[in-house]
């Protein structure tokens, strides 16, 4: 993760120019302008910039970010999914930004890439983390509410995101459960018994859901484009998937980064008035157990990458030195 | 060993690099790849000294937390094979020497043998949790004893590995 050299930025500005135009029918005089890295997110490349072409509607100015897939990561995740999810979820009530184009193979962009109009906002998490934030950071989370129920009481089968995997309620827990495991056993460094005692709990205490809807993932204040005190953009679906919508609560409640402005107890209860849906303690319980799992193996997967010298970030070389304090939540938060 | 430590010279490095060099450079990926540089060589400062004590007061009580399994296992005389035969490997790889038992164990030495007794207890709940095993009569006092252990293990282990970040 260097610094951007101008060469490579040019480089990238010509791409876009050629994949632009091919996948703008007609359009012609294909400008690229003030094309720069975003610096926020550790998973993914970020890039900013602004297209203009002249087409069959005449001039046409639209602000970009693009999305590229890093060479290696923390998450093992294509693009597609949640290029194709983006788009389905456009005008569904969910705020989500417009997903413009993909380039699925990196055929034209050098790596995978999507490109999405660019949503104005912000997601400084450290102005929501202050105490003299801690209105802003209410008014954010009463919103992120009115969002997750939104998500949570979407008919996937109409909005046309059947190729997520599918999932029943019988098996949508087990599903992550596996998921996580998978890269468990792929990336770790030690045989980790701590970790493995997590599975195993989590494998003996898997909740049938009540409902399947299709869940962020990734859900929490960090992922949210705020403006003022409006949510303008719920960001980062790359963990998208159909399953248990506990799971997005208990999530978005982690220790980590939960907003103690507007306590989880609230969160459900507000949750359940709006999406009509009931959350059962022990599903969130086990959900709340399966996030610092899940987190434990993603800062795991950036360390690999790291280790084996598939990415130089710095700031995934000593992510496994997380993983003790997200266990030891785990056994605290594990009923006797 | 000639002065200063390894531990005091990383700390020393670090607040070098914090105090004359990051100045230096502008805002950017660059600054902030050298800030969690700075980050890790601070945390490694700290840790240094401590790596070689930890591993050797982990394996004692992983050690004698097997020890105590072996004998339960062995007063309840499974009929279960697997666990007999895991029973058997425990006390032989407990009786083993390999290095770390030395008045003086390099932390390499102590390090293997932490990875090796990970490795045990890995099989001892795969062993546990087999259906074969679920009538084991020994087999709920030994998980509470595991989970014991494992608080243990994460207590020690985040008095030398406190993460320098903990951001998604």
């Amino acid at each position: 993760m260097n610094a951007t050299p101008p060469e490579a930025a040019q480089d990238l500005e010509r791409r876009l120019k050629a994949f632009l135009a091919a996948r703008l029918d007609g359009a012609r005089d294909i400008h690229i302008a003030n094309l720069a890295p975003i610096t926020a997110g550790n998973a993914r490349q970020t890039w900013e910039f602004e297209a203009r072409w002249v087409g069959g509607e005449g001039e046409r100015k639209v602000g970009c970010v693009m999305l590229r897939k890093a060479e290696a990561g923390q998450l093992e995740t294509d693009l597609a999914p949640e290029f194709r999810t983006v788009r389905a979820l456009w005008d569904s009530g969910v705020p989500v930004a417009r997903a413009l184009w993909i380039d699925e193979e990196g055929i034209w962009l050098e790596r995978p890439s999507f490109i999405m109009e660019k949503v104005a906002g912000t997601t400084d998490l450290l102005p929501l983390l202050k105490p003299e934030g801690a209105a802003l950071s209410r008014a954010i989370a009463q919103q992120l509410v009115v969002v997750a129920a939104r998500l949570h009481t979407l008919d996937w089968r109409k909005l046309g995101v059947d190729f997520l995997p599918f999932a029943t309620p019988e098996t949508a827990a087990a599903q992550q459960v596996s998921y996580w495991r998978a890269l468990f056993l792929k990336h770790r460094m030690e045989p980790h018994p701590v970790m493995v005692a997590a599975f195993v709990w989590l494998r003996e205490h898997q909740p049938i859901t009540r409902r399947i809807s299709i869940v962020h993932g990734d859900f929490r204040l960090g992922n949210v484009l705020y403006e003022e005190d409006r949510i303008n953009a719920m960001l980062d679906w790359e963990m998208v998937h159909l399953g248990d919508p506990v799971e997005d609560i208990a999530w978005a409640y982690r220790s980590l980064w939960g907003p103690q402005t507007f306590p989880l107890d609230e969160f459900v209860s507000r949750y359940t008035e709006l999406s009509g849906i009931q959350v059962d303690p022990a599903t969130l319980l086990f959900y709340r157990l399966l996030g610092e799992v899940k987190h434990s193996i993603i800062s795991l997967t950036g360390a690999r990458s790291f280790m084996d010298g598939r990415t130089r970030n710095l700031f995934l070389a000593d992510r496994a030195s997380t993983i003790t304090a997200y266990l030891q939540q785990f056994l605290d938060w594990l009923p006797a | 060993m000639t002065k200063p430590s390894i531990g005091d010279l990383l700390a020393g490095v670090a607040s070098s690099l914090r105090e004359a060099v990051l100045p230096e450079i502008p805002a950017g990926p660059t600054r902030r790849q050298i800030q969690v540089a700075i980050s890790i060589i601070r945390r490694a400062s700290q840790a240094w000294d401590k790596v070689g004590p930890y591993f050797y007061a982990d394996n004692k009580d992983i050690e004698e937390t097997l020890r105590h399994v072996s004998a339960l296992m062995d007063r309840a005389k499974s009929d279960d094979a697997g666990l007999k035969l895991l029973g058997q490997k425990m006390l032989t790889a407990l009786d083993r020497r390999s290095g770390a038992e030395l008045e003086y164990p390099s932390p390499a030495a102590l390090s293997a043998r932490n990875v090796q007794l990970q490795g045990l207890l890995v099989e001892l709940q795969e062993a546990l949790h087999a259906p074969s095993a679920r009538d084991f009569a020994e087999r709920t006092e030994i998980l509470g004893m595991l989970r014991a252990l494992f608080r243990r293990m994460l207590a020690r282990e985040l008095e030398v590995n406190a993460p320098v970040t903990a951001t998604k």
